[in-house]
């Protein structure tokens, strides 16, 4: 009995396994090269991945409903790009208001994304694939081909630039914020429930489309803030920012635990998914890999995470079957 | 035998013009037409000369559509096309620079785009509890990933010796050589798909997996040739990309893999599996090559085209559900 | 008709709900009483599961009244008669597989504390009623890993948790072994002395008489009557949910047995079945029953291909034959009706003659390019054959009833035969979910079949149909082949003995 508990504990929580694989990454970097885990080192790891770690968060809720999202990144660009421009062109400089207008565009885009998938029953990948080429598009229509540089927006790159205390805090505040309304509220668990069997969810009064635009808004938000963030950080606007990273966004999840046909993964999951692929990307030049291979072992990384799943799950399987009395 | 009410039951089929021009193909030939009165009006240098010059570059994507409609008709989907176009050209530069002729790098891009899809089929068929999405963004990571790798820290290779590559993009009368292989592609994959038994199974496959495995069709087996098709045809795009380009770099290809499934899906290919046609997204390539040239010979900012097939993509995807309101709409009223 | 004593609790009067093209309940009357355990019976497609989503608010009903304790209500949605108090656990359970059996129980009706959700207190909620139902799994485990029979216990304790009056059990037992099933009346009977009032739905006659004392019988979407248990017989019953004498059902004629055609020997499969064997002749109709959840379906499964034995092998002719998979099994001979037409037997959104083709496409095809003309041509011949109700042979599969349906796999199967020769039909559940006419037609095909020298194996779970169709009798008991009765020596009795009797082994 006791030796079946330690086996479920181990393969059956993710967090539980996440932590360790995270853990034993800390150890051996550290020992490798003690200097990694410094204030420093650890700053900017998480400034440097500030926009994944904050979408995460939306992706982890899209893909709770068994849906997913890629026009994140595009999203991104349109919000990051108005607001750039708003301060190239001298409308405004507040930046209270400017992540407030992000916010807005980022919530109106997941709004759109969220209808057209719960009433248009329309499959989540190709509808936030057209919108992923459409505000893509309207970020360069909006920019008429023009950046707003490091000078535009020198004063608000002050919040986001490297030593601030503002990506930070937002970063917190979202995941303290995710952390109790995914486990401790109703519309928390409602989302759990919708991804889990929507057809009980909706016999059991909850209003499933309600339930997937909220989550298309959320993602959009998260989306939306973090274009305005990543004009903080970088300093500069263009509208091919973060081309392609949705994929990193999925990636996190996927190896935090969060499982593509819905209901199961967790904040911490997402947390521990998206700071693991962070420091083995940081730390691969400092175990004598070359940057330059980072993606290809991102990529084993994933693959290896899904595949070993599978096999835990079949060999639990298999278990079950043998202790079936016949 | 039963039978005993001697009930008959018909087995003919007429299909009126008018039934034809209501399918999903048949609006979109008309598209067509609207694309090219539309850049006619837009633009004085629109003519067929000038398209078909503008073509070639186009081109390349189109050979990648049919492999894709394949898998899409199966229920699955694969979004690594784009790096295995990038890592075959890359794989095909460095053959040529090193010293390989012609001839041998001709097959280069084809034999790694055709390795590349079998592994893709691999995984996809050994561990069918994964959803393929997250299969192909595995490989997708990877195989740009072995590309970035042996392309180093320049980040690009170009091919020093490009009379090869300069004879591909030789043109017969106003038609670019790659026209014709992408004409004789669509002609075999689309028979294939609509008359053969092996298109027919993987409609039934796509349309109910089980139903299929259980009438005696070797799911897995089809699912593999699939995947390694589309991988090999991702080479050829590398191939002829490499007779536009002169060479590779670690953008290349990039986003591919939508633009692909854009275009089956605008075809009015599901990406549920078991529904579309490829013909529907052949013409559906053909339209957006053409609102490209059009539009990019007004100089509009190319990004504008972006706005205009991802409306369209929605817009396409949309139509059922919306026509399906209105019917219901128009039945509660008859009530 | 029984008499009307005691306190009712739910009454409902002429219910009439109209779906598209269809009258699924047709001015239906029910009588619940408090603390009562009421029995619903009736043929597939009789209008239970609309009746009980009617009671539970899931469907409006068009005409009648519903009386709660004597007052009228009207239900716009499931959560109006969750309050009302009336809890349904439903044939399949309508579970969150990837989240707690807390949350499963309290989905919809969560402890808060503010805003926030009270674990702690959830899960020692669940805990009291898990030992109240005496449940074998803890509230923190997750409902996807547990068995058919514990997740049927989480939406039981789902339904006491919201304090419900009236529990609807649909089809509770059909997936349980007779252990559980024991268990599960147990906690019903239980219920009842606590005062709810039950109402069981049930194809299963030994599930009435155990439990209810009195049974409404509902007809083609009409009601029939209401029944003290002790006061109607078997047969009474059976007529009154069928509409007619049962003998004439089944149309069995003496056939000439040849040679054994299929054998299997000591099949086993881990967590499936063990050690199974059976044989079937040419001419012969062979039964294999038993309680769902027996294996019956999984042994066939390994004989057509589907999956694969462990241990043990399977001759064909006499031959030693291994099918690796389903192409194997039907080149060699065996075609499969599979219990689920709509997942495993028909493509639904395809035409009925490309249905029909699909298995022998290949064989009529000319260089890999489909015969479309002379598949047209065969398809036709069978689905006339079978005398399908269809127009064209272009309708899609979903356009037809259950029964049509199922002629339409028949046809399928048949096709397989006109163009490749088969020896062994398998048929698994042939009859379920079809209506009284169309299970005639096809009992006199399986005649005509067996009349062309095809050995035919039927799994059902209906009894009636196994005892007057078949000429041996194959019963399973979880795993294991408990015996093999002659037509002659079987009885309703005999074969449910066998079919409960667990762990006590009988050679066939």
């Amino acid at each position: 009995m006791e030796k079946k508990s330690l086996f479920k504990k181990l393969t059956g929580s993710r967090e539980a396994s996440l932590v360790i694989v995270l853990v034993v990454l800390l150890i051996v970097i550290s020992v490798m090269n003690p200097a990694f885990l410094s204030f420093t080192n650890i700053r900017q790891i998480f400034l440097n991945n500030a926009l994944t770690l904050m979408m995460a968060l939306g992706m982890l809720c899209v893909m709770l409903t068994a849906g997913i999202d890629i026009s994140i990144t595009s999203i991104l660009a349109f919000s990051g790009m108005t607001i750039g421009l708003l301060q190239k062109y001298d409308v405004l400089h507040n930046t209270f208001l400017l992540f407030v207008i992000g916010a807005a565009i980022g919530l109106f885009c997941g709004f759109l994304n969220g209808t057209i998938i719960s009433r248009g029953h329309v499959a989540p990948i190709i509808c936030t694939m057209g919108f992923m080429y459409i505000w893509r598009g309207m970020a360069y229509v909006i920019s008429n081909n023009a950046w707003a540089s490091g000078q535009d927006v020198a004063g608000f790159s002050d919040f986001g630039k490297d030593g601030a205390p503002g990506p930070y805090i937002i970063l917190i505040i979202t995941y303290v914020i995710f952390f109790i309304v995914m486990k401790w509220t109703r519309f928390g668990r409602r989302i759990y429930a919708v991804g889990s069997n929507a057809e009980a969810a909706e016999i059991s009064g909850i209003n499933v489309a309600a339930t997937v635009t909220s989550v298309y808004m959320i993602m959009g938000l998260l989306a939306g803030l973090s274009g305005v963030l990543s004009v903080s950080i970088y300093a500069s606007a263009q509208p091919n920012m973060q081309y392609g990273k949705e994929m990193d966004v999925i990636a996190a999840c996927v190896i935090g635990g969060v499982s593509m046909s819905g209901g199961r993964g967790s904040v911490v999951g997402t947390f521990l998914g998206a700071l693991i692929i962070a420091i083995i990307a940081k730390a691969l030049p400092l175990v004598g890999i070359d940057s330059i291979a980072q993606n290809l072992v991102k990529g084993i990384i994933i693959l290896a995470v899904v595949i070993l799943n599978v096999l835990t799950q079949r060999a639990m399987d298999r278990q079950n079957l043998m202790r079936r009395e016949i | 035998m039963a039978g005993k009410s001697g009930r008959e039951i018909s087995a003919s089929k007429a299909v009126s013009l008018k039934d034809r021009l209501l399918t999903w193909e048949g609006a979109l030939v008309l598209v067509l037409i609207g694309v090219q009165i539309f850049g006619l009006v837009i633009s004085d240098n629109y003519n067929a000369v000038n398209v078909l010059r503008e073509m070639p570059k186009y081109l390349a994507e189109i050979f990648m559509l049919f492999g894709m409609g394949y898998i899409l008709i199966l229920g699955d989907i694969d979004i690594s096309v784009g790096s295995i176009v990038c890592l075959s050209a890359t794989m095909a530069c460095f053959a040529g620079n090193g010293g390989a002729p012609f001839a041998v790098v001709i097959f280069v891009p084809m034999i790694v785009g055709l390795l590349c899809g079998m592994l893709n089929g691999l995984i996809a068929t050994k561990f069918t509890e994964l959803p393929t999405m997250i299969v192909t963004l595995g490989t997708q990571i990877i195989f740009r990933g072995i590309a970035e790798v042996s392309l180093g820290s320049g980040g690009s290779v170009s091919m020093k010796d490009q009379s090869g590559l300069i004879a591909m993009s030789k043109k017969i009368g106003p038609f670019p050589l790659s026209f014709f292989f992408v004409i004789i592609a669509a002609v075999i994959f689309i028979t294939i798909a609509n008359r053969s038994t092996f298109g027919r199974k993987l409609y039934a496959i796509g349309s109910n997996r089980t139903a299929a495995y259980y009438a005696g069709i070797a799911v897995q087996k089809c699912r593999f040739i699939c995947y390694a098709l589309l991988g090999f045809l991702a080479g050829v795009c590398g191939l002829f990309l490499l007779a536009s380009l002169y060479g590779a770099n670690t953008t290349t290809g990039n986003g591919f893999e939508m633009e692909v499934i854009a275009m089956c899906v605008f075809g009015g290919i599901a990406t549920t599996g078991g529904k579309g046609n490829l013909i529907g997204g052949f013409i559906a390539a053909f339209v957006i090559v053409c609102l490209r040239i059009a539009l990019g010979q007004r100089n509009i900012n190319t990004q504008v085209i972006l706005v205009v097939i991802g409306a369209m993509l929605i817009v396409s995807v949309l139509i059922p559900a919306i026509s399906a309101a209105i019917t219901k709409n128009k039945k509660r009223k008859a009530v | 008709m029984a008499e009307n004593n005691g306190d009712t609790i739910l009454e409902l009067k002429d219910i009439t709900k109209i779906f598209p093209g269809v009258k699924a309940l047709d001015g239906v009357h029910f009588n619940l009483r408090k603390g009562e355990i009421h029995a619903l019976m009736g043929e597939n497609g009789a209008g239970k599961s609309t009746f009980i989503k009617v009671i539970t608010g899931v469907h409006a009903a068009e005409e009648g009244k519903m009386f709660l304790e004597g007052k009228e209500v009207r239900f716009r949605g499931p959560k109006d008669a969750q309050e009302a108090g009336i809890a349904a656990v439903y044939q399949h359970p309508t579970s969150y597989p990837t989240l707690s059996v807390t949350e499963n129980i309290f989905m919809g009706h969560e402890k808060l504390s503010g805003r926030m959700i009270q674990w702690k207190q959830m899960n020692a909620d669940a805990q009291e009623l898990l030992d109240r139902l005496d449940a074998d799994f803890k509230p923190t485990d997750e409902v996807g890993a547990l068995s058919v029979a514990q997740q049927q216990m989480v939406e039981i304790a789902k339904a006491l948790s919201m304090d419900a009056k009236i529990i609807i059990l649909d089809e509770p037992t059909a997936s349980l072994t007779a252990n559980e099933s024991e268990k599960l009346y147990g906690i019903v009977e239980k219920l009842r002395d606590e005062g709810k009032s039950i109402i069981f739905i049930s194809h299963r006659f030994e599930d009435m008489y155990r439990l209810a004392s009195r049974v409404t019988v509902f007809r083609d979407s009409r009601y029939i009557g209401t029944y003290d248990v002790n006061g109607i017989s078997n047969e009474d019953l059976i007529k009154a949910m069928v509409g007619r004498e049962i003998k004439d059902m089944y149309p069995k004629e003496k056939v000439e047995i040849g040679d054994v055609v299929l054998k299997a020997e000591n099949l086993s499969r881990t967590g499936f079945f063990k050690n199974v064997s059976l044989e079937v002749r040419a001419g012969e109709i062979v039964g294999l029953t038993g309680l769902v959840g027996a294996g019956r379906t999984e042994v066939m499964e390994t004989v057509c291909g589907i999956t694969q034995a462990d241990t043990g092998r399977i001759l064909l002719n006499g031959k030693e034959f291994n099918p690796v998979n389903p192409k194997t099994a039907m080149d060699a001979g065996i075609v499969l009706l599979p219990e689920d037409r709509q997942k495993e037997g028909l493509i639904l959104t395809w035409g009925l003659g490309r249905n029909v083709t699909l298995p022998i496409q290949e064989d009529v095809a000319k260089n890999g390019m489909n015969n479309e003309a002379k598949e047209r041509e065969i398809s036709k011949k069978y689905l006339e054959d079978v005398d399908t109700k269809a127009v064209t042979i272009f309708q899609p599969a979903n356009s037809l009833s259950g029964g049509n349906q199922q002629k339409v796999v028949v046809a399928k199967a048949l096709a397989e035969d006109g163009v490749k020769g088969m020896k062994v039909i398998i048929m698994d559940e042939p009859t379920k979910g079809i209506d009284v006419g169309a299970k005639a037609e096809i009992y006199s095909i399986m005649v005509d079949l067996a009349k062309k020298g095809f050995a035919i194996v039927m799994i059902s779970s209906e009894m009636p149909e196994i005892i007057g169709m078949c000429d041996r009798i194959y019963v399973m008991c979880s795993g294991r082949m408990t015996g093999c009765l002659e037509r002659n020596e079987a009885t309703q009795e005999r074969i449910l003995e066998l079919a409960m009797a667990e762990s006590k082994e009988v050679s066939a």
